[in-house]
């Protein structure tokens, strides 16, 4: 007896986090369950990926593990969550941010000091750290998060992914040994997302850390111990990532964007599951082992299709000349672009936080004003139009939804451009319900705009961009923060826009998106086009991609590796899956 | 964007203890409100620049450069019209200008003693500054947030007001009234936008161990210098001659006699150029 207690109180308890039986719903939703009968038990040193659609409660789950919930989000808990052995419930988040680190998606918000020093020293100072051993942990933490010369400056100075790491680093100042992520990458471009999961695995191998991360990039889960599939608030597979990532007709299924390797080998070969390959690597030697033929004919047949595709494209009508821009600060964000755009092409334009994609795009209507050289949009220079003139030509969809929205009623809201344009209400009303229909919301005419998920809020957002009836449509980021299957049914809509006449620009960090819809990609970086052609001819070179810190989705490696560059699971099937 | 008023730069002024600068902005806001001088208030706009000239962030003026543009044109239109005066040349008088002059001189020197005051010293020692005063620790660090807060709304609002003008939102022609019904529902949005982010703003803080107990340490070493005593001194000695003359009648009342077109206050009021 004597001899157990004291070998507890030596070590640390083996199980890091204890969820039993767990079940939430939020004060303003009681009816619903955010979570339920969750039972879940994480051992120390463990890396656990939480994934799952939208409203799964991930968020939820990683909430209640500081004690958010119930002390901070207020609802009806039932069941118990351990952290270390001891209850979450009834102690203060305050108390629990020395055991648990939250971190959260949106790091403009909980990023609040003057300087990165003093943004990692919040935590110790609550803790009554003394100051030498601030200063210690300062260093030591800087390093961690690969943040080195970056004291003394300002977070909103820093880049995303750099921001994302300064709030990882100013939880783990605290000396916390359960790090819990909720999708720290969602807003981060593939540089950031890198960065990010660089410290998560280091944090991993140094073995001390209990790791959880919410995430919905696939591939990344790979590399994790476990990973844990949750959908509508309940746990639906939670074991070892190659295996669950294998059962392809399962993450299918629960709308997870499935791994493309096992997905092709699954539907060319019909092969038992467990000796299906996961990455590129692995489906190469595989291909060639099964002796599969890439198919020189149907290749040609698809570039064939991209030519006439190509011959299809209308006039220029939009002419980007040497264009420079120069913030007041003296910040050259677009240094000496010039590309043009012909009606109804698809174009995606890629580049990390800060290259100065947005600053381009946004001299297509007129919100900024080149420091040097010309745009011309239709034949019109926006130096010499006002953006009311320009933006009959072209609409300019905002990444976040909830900077556009504010009328009470889904169709107020949709009506509002062609209203202050002008038009007759018989218009009007034929517009919104031209606009709805394009974006599947006919039916919600009459919902508060703000009671719809960010899917949905997004939709609204692009049709209020189309009841005005733009040639072209800018996007910035559209598939930013759902989940697969709304970005899926997000980019349908704006393949089949594409297709009805409208010319598309894209801005986008998801790879995939842009391999199976943009016609042709523009690489920005620092300012400059550093790429600028048919998808498939730039991602045809990977390695420069790569010094852009972007990378192809695995099909796309798998076909550079085997033969010639497909763009999507049905191209590289129809190549090579054809001869039986 | 910059969102932070404070400039980062190397300077004495920045240097100085954060207390140090928050007891200099009270004395130059006390002079401010004491008298109703041109002459006096004049010379307090002018220290108040050197002031912030000597911390080399003047530059920052211009962000709010059409508030003090504003301040200065609506007080010399308003009082030249409103002031009540024996000879009024149709609906405007000498007398209202000057005495238009003077309102802006008082508001402009609190403001830019104010903007340097932000400029020059960071958030946190603002907060750490007060809790040295004794406000306890969360009053402070609310105070300090709500200072955070302002560039923050203005940011989001900037970005609405971009979103809004691309879907055909004409926010710059017609008149004030036009404009503002304009505006008005634009707020909704930054609200929204706002209250989110403040939310997580908070979550955030509970997660960072804040509120954990109320003893505290702090990163930043506050420690009064002999430049902090220097200039404490200086402004001492400027506030006790501005007391000693305002409490001197026969002093005061002889300067006013010099000049009594600059001044204003009941008592030696006898306004003639």
């Amino acid at each position: 007896m004597d001899e157990t207690t004291l070998k507890q109180s030596e070590t640390a308890p083996e199980i890091a986090i204890e969820v039993n039986d767990l079940t939430f719903s939020y004060k303003a939703d009681l009816e619903n369950t955010a979570i339920e009968q969750i039972n879940l038990s994480v051992p120390r040193g463990q890396f656990v990926v939480i994934m799952g659609p939208s409203g799964a409660g991930k968020s939820t789950l990683a909430s209640s593990l500081n004690g958010l919930i119930p002390g901070f989000l207020k609802g009806r808990y039932r069941g118990e969550v351990l952290i270390n052995g001891q209850k979450v419930k009834g102690r203060e988040v305050s108390e629990m941010a020395r055991e648990v680190g939250l971190v959260f998606q949106d790091f403009e918000a909980q990023l609040f000091s003057t300087n990165v020093n003093l943004e990692i020293a919040f935590g110790p100072e609550n803790f009554h750290i003394e100051r030498d051993e601030i200063v210690r942990r300062i260093n030591k933490v800087l390093k961690t998060v690969k943040l080195e010369g970056f004291e003394k400056r300002q977070p909103a100075t820093l880049s995303g992914g750099q921001k994302q790491r300064l709030a990882i680093g100013s939880v783990l100042a605290s000396y916390p040994d359960i790090i819990c992520m909720d999708e720290p990458t969602t807003d981060l471009d593939p540089i950031g997302k890198l960065g990010i999961f660089g410290i998560a695995r280091e944090l991993h191998e140094s073995s001390k850390f209990t790791l959880l991360i919410v995430e919905h990039e696939t591939e990344e889960a790979l590399h994790a111990d476990r990973l844990i599939i949750m959908k509508d608030g309940r746990i639906l597979k939670d074991g070892n990532p190659d295996q669950i990532l294998r059962d392809v007709s399962f993450t299918d299924e629960v709308g997870i964007m499935s791994l493309h390797i096992p997905s092709y080998f699954n539907r060319v070969l019909r092969i038992n599951q467990e000796n299906l390959p996961l990455d590129p690597e692995a489906g190469a030697s595989m291909f060639q082992e099964k002796e599969l033929v890439f198919s020189e004919e149907k290749y040609s047949e698809i570039i064939k299709r991209e030519d006439d595709r190509d011959t299809s494209y209308g006039d220029t009508i939009l002419t980007v000349k040497n264009l420079v821009h120069v913030y007041p600060n003296g910040n050259k964000a677009v240094d000496k672009i010039s590309f043009s755009v012909r009606e109804r092409e698809f174009m995606a334009v890629l580049g990390h936080n800060g290259s100065g994609k947005t600053t381009l795009v946004k001299h297509f209507n007129a919100l900024l004003a080149p420091t040097e050289g010309d745009v011309i949009i239709y034949g019109k220079n926006t130096r010499d139009h006002s953006i009311f003139e320009i933006g009959k030509d072209i609409g300019y969809v905002f990444q976040n939804p909830d900077h556009q929205i504010f009328a009470d009623t889904v169709f107020d809201e949709v009506a509002f451009s062609p209203k202050i344009r002008g038009i007759g209400k018989d218009e009007i009303k034929e517009r919104v319900h031209e606009a709805l229909k394009a974006v599947d919301l006919v039916g919600y005419e009459e919902h508060d705009p703000f009671s719809l998920s960010k899917g949905e809020r997004q939709r609204v957002a692009v049709a209020s961009i189309l009841s005005a009836r733009p040639k072209i449509i800018v996007l910035d980021e559209p598939t930013t923060g759902l989940d697969y299957r709304e970005q899926k049914k997000m980019m349908e809509l704006i393949k089949q826009l594409n297709a009805m006449g409208h010319t598309i620009i894209m801005i986008t960090h998801t790879m995939w998106v842009v391999s199976e819809y943009a016609h042709r990609v523009a690489v920005i970086r620092d300012g400059g086009i550093m790429m600028d052609d048919r998808t498939r001819n730039v991602f045809a070179e990977e390695d420069r991609l790569r010094e852009s810190y972007l990378r192809t989705p695995h099909i796309v490696s798998l076909s550079n590796q085997v033969g010639k560059t497909v763009l999507s699971l049905d191209e590289m099937i129809a190549c090579t899956g054809g001869s039986d | 964007m910059d969102m932070f008023l404070y400039m980062d730069v190397d300077s004495g002024l920045h240097r100085l203890d954060p207390r140090t600068k928050l007891i200099l902005m009270f004395m130059s806001f006390t002079i401010a409100v004491m008298f109703m001088n041109i002459i006096i208030l004049g010379s307090l706009l002018i220290l108040v620049t050197v002031y912030g000239f000597s911390g080399r962030i003047l530059s920052n003026l211009k962000r709010i450069r059409i508030v003090l543009m504003m301040i200065t044109l609506f007080s010399l239109l308003i009082w030249t019209i409103a002031r009540a005066s024996d000879d009024k040349v149709f609906i405007f008088s000498l007398e209202g200008l000057f005495y238009g002059i003077m309102i802006a001189l008082k508001t402009n020197a609190m403001i830019i003693s104010g903007m340097v005051f932000l400029s020059t010293t960071k958030i946190e020692e603002i907060a750490e500054g007060l809790v040295k005063f004794r406000v306890p620790y969360r009053g402070a660090f609310a105070f300090a947030t709500a200072i955070r807060l302002v560039p923050m709304i203005v940011a989001t609002s900037y970005t609405i007001i971009q979103a809004q003008k691309s879907r055909g939102l004409d926010l710059d022609t017609g008149n004030i009234l036009q404009k503002t019904r304009k505006y008005l529902p634009l707020m909704i949005p930054t609200f929204i936008s706002v209250i989110r982010s403040t939310n997580i703003f908070s979550m955030a803080l509970e997660s960072k161990g804040f509120g954990y107990s109320n003893k505290r340490t702090n990163y930043l070493k506050l420690t009064m210098g002999a430049g902090d005593y220097f200039m404490l001194f200086l402004g001492a000695l400027v506030l006790a001659a501005a007391i000693f003359i305002k409490v001197n009648p026969d002093i005061y009342r002889d300067f006013v006699r010099q000049f009594p077109w600059s001044e204003f206050s009941a008592g030696y009021y006898n306004w003639s150029i």
